[in-house]
């Protein structure tokens, strides 16, 4: 019961934290804020089981694309001098698309027929299971995303190579 | 598959030889590799098998288009020669086409959802990379970043239905989703719905129908001209594969629910495109807006009969494709350095150079579907399959829309042949009149004998 609790606590933190970007006006406050609904949100995954995409969202999320931002915010507010800060142009607009959404999900989600759910028995780990499907079923995506990350890097070094420099 | 193994290597050769300095010799290792992989998709044939836990599967559908793709690189790297000669980094730019091949390939073969994802994104990021190759030229870097933006957001209603169909159905191997679709229907969840509409639209990104072809012209105008014909052949008959494999296997059974929308996608394709192309002032953006035109025509064969039309598209892409590599092959020969050609730059071009003159007015006349060029046959067969399937009303659209391409493609033709030249005679190498007269010789023979391409699947 108690673990239930922390859950829904974990779960209002995260939806929490993500209104509270939308009221945040400073860019770098919004990134924090995001980092912690990232974090919330692995730890639902956590209470669900679901192990490895807590691990992978900490690692993504937090560890990657919000350094990225935090990059971008530190690179893109050295001009200006002052902090980055979001302004609401489109506040009609924006209220009536996200509340079409809103109804869009609540309409979808009180259709759907959700499976009942049931007590796992065994205690199974998750993470070796996905280890073994990588390097078994799933061998040959594994391989051609080092492919993709391989063109990638290419793509970066000659985008980001200078031009004078004749080859 | 072996085919999809020389191409990675030679990807990876390809960077290589700028570590072992064979720089000179690269264009021509590739083309023979590339013949050689073409040889195995030749050899592959009638195979039907089916690799690593049914990841990819090389049935006669993916090595038709796999040849497709290979046959239209080899005469792309003939057409783009100068494109690597003239930048710099030409180890980087080889390894990223190879790349982008690959990608294709796998965009024709898998039979996994996730090896759809990763051949989609291989493809994208190379050219990513690739439409901004002229670095200090504003327009190919807006197209690189506009491009960028565009088939980022693509690919996450791509993956987002692939999720919610994977959430639904419990696999991402389309067969099983196939069967599991036929065996569930009535008691599908309706998110399943949601995940196919929104890989309906993030397909429709990359195929660029309109209303999602926004991107398209500005890319297609800002890209390197070479850069651009890539795009318009091999990249276009990559998502037009994958495209026919996951609506024609997964979400045949559930037709009804996509019919309707793609029915309103292909009309508006024919329409806008079509019509948008004829106030085009520079000969590049008409061809980008001409081949999101040609989506269209092949949409409605895929319409009419979404399981037997494999054939009919297949002929289709094989005559557009050649034809649009002559077309964006003289382009780059009439452009010169210049990026952004106007119709005025080609008056009097027969007289400036009648073999270039000939071989683009050949092309022209197959884009715009007059007989005896294959474009015409692929015109045919698209309207005959429409009509038998009782689609008059949109054959009708189509028709009409297609003699509106006849009016935009015959601005170019009588520049070339009525007007004045303006500038000196056009000097092309051989290796150049060489290539057009062999582009001209495939047209005629793709227009003499269809029935070659079209019984082989």
């Amino acid at each position: 019961m108690s673990s239930a609790w922390l859950l829904y606590c974990f779960e209002a933190i995260a939806a929490l934290s993500a209104l509270g970007i939308l009221f945040v006006r400073n860019v770098f406050y919004g990134a924090l804020l995001l980092i912690c609904c990232l974090l919330a949100i692995a730890a639902v995954f956590v209470f669900n089981h679901a192990e490895f995409v807590a691990v992978t969202q900490i690692l993504v999320y937090a560890g990657g694309v919000l350094v990225l931002i935090v990059f971008g915010i530190m690179l893109s507010a050295r001009h200006g001098g002052k902090p980055l800060v979001v302004s609401h142009n489109y506040l009609i607009s924006g209220v009536l698309l996200s509340l079409s959404i809103l109804g869009i999900l609540i309409y979808a989600i009180s259709k759907t027929v959700w499976p009942s759910p049931t007590a796992l028995t065994t205690q199974e780990i998750n993470i070796e299971k996905v280890g073994v499907h990588i390097m078994s079923d799933y061998l040959l995506p594994f391989e051609i995303a080092g492919v993709l990350l391989l063109v990638a890097l290419i793509g970066a070094i000659a985008m980001a190579s200078s031009k004078s420099k004749s080859v | 598959m072996n085919a999809l193994f020389v191409i990675c290597g030679l990807g990876i050769i390809s960077l290589i030889a700028e570590i072992a300095n064979f720089r000179k010799w690269l264009i021509s290792i590739i083309v023979l590799g590339l013949l050689g992989a073409a040889a195995l998709v030749v050899a592959d044939w009638n195979t039907a098998v089916a690799y690593y836990h049914d990841m990819l599967v090389f049935d006669n559908f993916s090595l038709a288009f796999t040849g497709l793709i290979i046959g239209s690189s080899l005469l792309w790297f003939w057409t783009a020669s100068d494109f690597f000669e003239a930048l710099f980094h030409k180890t980087d730019k080889s390894a990223l086409i190879l790349f982008a091949i690959a990608g294709g390939v796998l965009m024709t073969s898998f039979n996994n959802m996730a090896m759809l994802f990763l051949g989609i994104e291989i493809l994208s990021i190379s050219l990513y990379v690739l439409a901004g190759s002229r670095k200090e030229d504003l327009g190919s870097n807006e197209a690189a970043f506009k491009y960028f933006l565009m088939g980022s957001f693509a690919t996450g209603f791509l993956l987002f239905g692939i999720t919610l169909v994977y959430g639904a159905t419990g696999t991402f191997q389309i067969n099983t989703i196939a069967n599991y679709v036929l065996t569930h229907a009535g008691e599908l969840p309706s998110f399943f719905y949601a995940g196919a509409l929104l890989m309906l639209i993030g397909l429709a990104f990359k195929i660029s129908a309109v209303p999602f072809h926004f991107w398209a012209p500005d890319v297609y105008e800002g890209s390197p001209t070479a850069v651009t014909g890539f795009m318009s052949t091999v990249v276009k008959i990559a998502a037009i594969a994958s495209f026919f494999k996951i609506f024609a296997t997964c979400f045949s059974t559930i037709a009804p629910v996509w019919y309707t929308i793609l029915l309103v996608i292909m009309v508006l394709t024919l329409v806008i495109a079509n019509i948008t192309a004829v106030y085009q002032n520079s000969v590049k953006r008409m061809l980008a807006y001409s081949s999101v035109g040609h989506v269209g025509y092949i949409l409605l064969a895929f319409l009419a009969d979404h399981k037997e039309s494999d054939g009919t598209i297949f002929f289709y892409l094989a005559a557009y494709a050649v034809s649009s590599l002559a077309a964006f092959g003289a382009l780059i020969l009439v452009g010169g350095k210049e990026e952004n050609t106007l119709v005025e730059r080609f008056n009097g071009l027969f007289k400036r150079n009648p073999i270039v003159a000939v071989g683009l007015t050949i092309a022209l006349l197959s884009l715009a579907g007059i007989p005896p060029l294959p474009g015409f046959f692929g015109k045919y067969l698209v309207f005959a399959m429409a009509i038998n399937n009782g689609m008059i009303p949109y054959v009708i659209v189509a028709i009409v829309t297609s003699l509106i391409g006849v009016y935009y493609y015959f601005r170019v033709i009588i520049a070339m042949y009525f007007k004045d030249a303006v500038a000196e005679p056009l000097k092309v190498s051989t290796s150049k009149e060489v290539l057009i007269v062999v582009l001209i010789l495939i047209t005629l023979a793709l227009g003499i004998f269809p029935d070659f391409l079209i019984q082989l699947l």
